[in-house]
């Protein structure tokens, strides 16, 4: 199929929030040019009909609706099972662009550790007015309940997943940083072992970096967080169960790792140690990475209606006898008010500038900020601090005069809770949409561990705003996913 | 050593299946039954609805097609194929990170198939061509967990639930036929094919018997053979292998487990003599047996999934 160089930049120009910036293409330079990187899938692509695209794009749904990589949709009458929306077509990054993300994220997760460990035993950062002290104290994600608990290599996001944007000017920015329960690294993969079967000639003379190495680098990285005395620990995954939306996904990670998928009707606490009901009797667990949220794990610390975690799981963590991860708290650290503090949180700990820049951000809880995006409304991405996943946002540029006075007044009511950034324009990569070929944009979403070091998986989750012209990303909002290259430095190859 | 909840749903994924397999052949011989026009089609209709359960309902057993397609296909059933599998499948999801994924591929697409919109139509243009190909998938199922799977504790629970639904279907199965309720005796030779043909027996037993078809002689070969799969002897046989391997480690625990129900079971069928079983009435014989599954089953529960913290607290 041929691609047409205008065709992207028409849509460019159309989905051009901010007038001043064409969204940088991940496969184009400004002249057209087909970037080196992305030369062999170009040509690969070049050579196919639409119908053998069509045909590709259908092989990759049918092996995601084999291997029950589905979310249900629930209707009146009948339930249906949907795939989520997979793209073909792999985003890629060349080996230079990366090794700058992969120095940046470890950067920026090594100080969001040392802040995280700081803000919960002496509070330095505070002291020395760095951080506003309410602005902690006041972060609903904050857990006074994890006070001057030791943390093993003040590991506290032990598994990470930031979002990245690539702005107008070929640069990545930090959007987001999700320390609590991130998902979706299950789709990173899947999305691999789909894209070998679709273009299996490009994607072995690509020299695409391997990320199948990731269930094992987990579980190595939770096994360092257990105690010296423990010298087998016994690792679970705890899921809130089947109808969790990202239940595949738990079950996948449990799988790849070996070590069992256990729910909160499975753990008995006694003695302030955590067992699991086996058909041999109770068996005593080390190490818990839980994909419940802190306010579900346990209802005698935290939320008493939920019945997704057990009861005395808090007690037993902090008498030290078994390990939760991430740690409970560590939303405290991505919160979307603290995250423009992140640049001088990486000065105040380490001494260095931050790799990967933040997005400009204003905080409404400061009268000037607010003034500035009160007048700016229709240039601003709007943000509930306490909110995810797209929802609580206003996208300024695509909003109506309606909507800009509701969020005005929700500012103005509670102007702590509120925080705008400009629209950026992310970076658009080429997609199939209906047998052709198209830009849509995207962000990036790399996963980083930490346990005794800290490690990058070269890969990323790629998500798509399916939706012509659109900026948000998240499934739950038209969102999809595409296959990530990170490329080897051919230098670095031995002949 | 496994979670008592991921035992529990490999358990009821191998009864599902296996009972979906079942239901699966009694429809297709009723339909097959039923294409010549002999006297006992409507009495073979009557063996299968009653096998599965159904009050004796001489006007449904007039309409095979309908039965059968209710049998199979009717979501509100909690009984039927589809609901069946759709309960294996997702007894399967949540224990996904037990299974092989080639395992897992093949229930799931059975149930794809099943829960299809388009299932009721493909049922209506070659019921027996979709029977058969639901029962050979079936078959690759069961061959994938065999072929991949390790051999351990998961799948002796699946293996455990397969044989002991087996026993109980087969058992339900010659109590219709056999047993000392007021009922006509089956003595037609096309009813007793088909009656071979639900216990998928046809073959096999003409090996034995040759193609002398006797009551005494079917009754004898779907309850009593060693080494036909689907005779209840048979499951007898491999309830108590599987239940004698994972009881091993609880009893280590002090805990007595099922497994001398099961040895008891199984002497039981191993040591009996069909003259012995006629005189005695085969329906008391049938209903101790039945009886005995069902005690098989509370005690596995008991033993492996619902216990008493008490018990297996740390001392």
């Amino acid at each position: 199929m041929k691609l047409g160089a205008a065709k992207a930049g028409e849509t460019s120009r159309r989905a051009a929030g901010d007038a001043t910036a064409t969204p940088y293409d991940e496969m184009r330079d400004a002249k057209g040019v087909v970037r080196p990187h992305y030369a062999a899938l170009a040509a690969r692509i070049e050579t196919l009909s639409p119908d053998e695209l069509a045909e590709r794009q259908r092989t990759l749904e049918r092996f995601f609706l084999l291997q029950g990589i589905t979310f249900t949709v629930y209707g009146a009458e009948s339930s249906t099972e949907r795939i989520i929306p997979t793209d073909l077509l792999p985003r890629i990054i060349a080996a230079e662009e990366w090794k700058t993300i992969e120095a940046g994220l470890t950067q920026r997760l090594k100080a969001l550790n040392m802040f995280l460990a700081d803000i919960y035993s002496g509070q330095q950062i505070l002291m020395d007015g760095v951080v506003p002290r309410d602005l902690v104290f006041n972060a609903p994600s904050y857990r006074r309940e994890m006070q001057n608990l030791y943390v093993p290599h003040q590991a506290y996001a032990n598994v990470c997943g930031s979002d990245l944007i690539r702005q107008p000017d070929g640069k990545f920015a930090v959007l987001e940083d999700n320390l609590r329960v991130p998902s979706g690294v299950s789709y990173m993969l899947a999305n691999r072992e789909a894209s070998k079967r679709v273009f299996p000639g490009t994607f072995r003379g690509a020299g695409v970096r391997p990320i199948d190495r990731y269930p094992d680098l987990l579980l190595t990285t939770l096994k360092s967080m257990a105690a010296d005395w423990r010298p087998n620990p016994q690792v679970v995954v705890l899921t809130p169960g089947v109808y969790n939306s990202a239940y595949f996904e738990h079950a996948y990670l449990a799988r790849l790792m070996g070590v069992p998928l256990v729910e909160g009707r499975d753990l008995v606490v006694h003695d302030n140690m955590v067992y699991m009901r086996t058909t041999t009797g109770l068996r005593r667990i080390d190490i818990i990475y839980r994909r419940v949220d802190d306010d579900f794990i346990d209802p005698l610390t935290f939320r008493r209606d939920s019945g997704l975690g057990s009861a005395g799981l808090f007690n037993a963590y902090r008498a030290g006898n078994v390990v939760i991860c991430n740690a409970p708290g560590t939303g405290v650290a991505d919160d979307k008010a603290v995250y423009a503090y992140v640049p001088a949180i990486i000065r105040y700990y380490l001494g260095e500038n931050a790799i990967l820049p933040n997005i400009e951000t204003f905080l409404c809880r400061e009268p000037a900020q607010l003034g500035h995006v009160l007048a700016n409304l229709d240039k601003f991405v709007v943000k509930a601090v306490g909110a995810s996943g797209g929802y609580g946002m206003l996208v300024g540029p695509h909003s109506t005069k309606a909507q800009q006075d509701e969020f005005a007044a929700a500012l103005k009511a509670d102007p702590d809770n509120y925080i705008a950034q400009p629209t950026i324009q992310l970076s658009t990569a080429p997609c199939l949409i209906d047998h052709a070929i198209e830009s849509r944009h995207v962000d990036l979403r790399p996963f980083i561990l930490s346990g005794e070091k800290i490690v990058v998986t070269p890969g990323a989750l790629t998500r798509v705003a399916l939706r012509q012209g659109s900026l948000v990303v998240n499934s739950s909002q038209g969102g999809g996913s595409k296959d990530t290259w990170v490329l080897t430095d051919r230098k670095d190859l031995s002949p | 050593m496994m979670l008592a909840r991921v035992a529990d749903s490999l358990y009821w994924i191998g009864r599902y299946v296996e009972r979906a397999e079942h239901l699966c052949r009694l429809s297709d011989v009723m339909l097959t039954a039923t294409l010549d026009r002999t006297e006992s089609a409507t009495q073979i209709a009557r063996i299968a609805l009653a096998a599965v359960g159904d009050p004796d309902d001489a006007a449904k057993a007039r309409r095979p097609y309908e039965a059968a397609l209710a049998l199979v296909l009717d979501r509100e059933d909690a009984g039927s194929v589809a609901s069946s599998l759709a309960r294996a499948r997702e007894n399967a999801r949540q224990v996904r990170d037990q299974i092989t994924t080639e395992t897992w591929e093949r229930l799931n697409l059975i149930h794809l198939r099943m829960s299809d919109p388009t299932a009721a139509q493909t049922f209506a243009d070659g019921s027996q061509a979709f029977l058969h190909d639901t029962i050979a998938d079936l078959h690759l199922f069961k061959g994938a967990a065999d072929a991949t799977m390790s051999h351990g504790e998961g799948w002796r629970f699946l293996l455990l639930g397969v044989y002991l639904e087996r026993a109980q279907l087969i058992g339900a199965l010659l109590e219709v036929c056999f047993g000392d309720r007021k009922r006509r005796a089956i003595n037609d030779h096309s009813a007793l094919t088909s009656l071979l043909r639900m216990g998928c027996a046809l073959e096999p037993y003409l090996r034995v018997y040759t193609a002398d078809m006797q009551p005494r002689f079917i009754l004898e070969f779907l309850l009593l053979d060693e080494d036909f799969p689907r005779s209840v002897r048979f499951c007898t046989a491999r309830i108590e292998e599987h239940l004698g391997f994972l009881s091993r480690h609880v009893e280590a625990a002090g805990v007595s487990g099922p497994d001398r129900l099961a040895g008891r079971l199984r002497a039981r069928l191993q040591y009996a003599d069909i003259g012995e079983v006629q005189a005695g009435g085969s329906s008391a014989f049938l209903g101790a047996v039945l009886d005995e599954c069902a005690a098989v089953h509370r005690q596995v529960y008991e033993t492996f999934v619902a216990y008493t913290l008490e018990q297996r607290l740390p001392a």
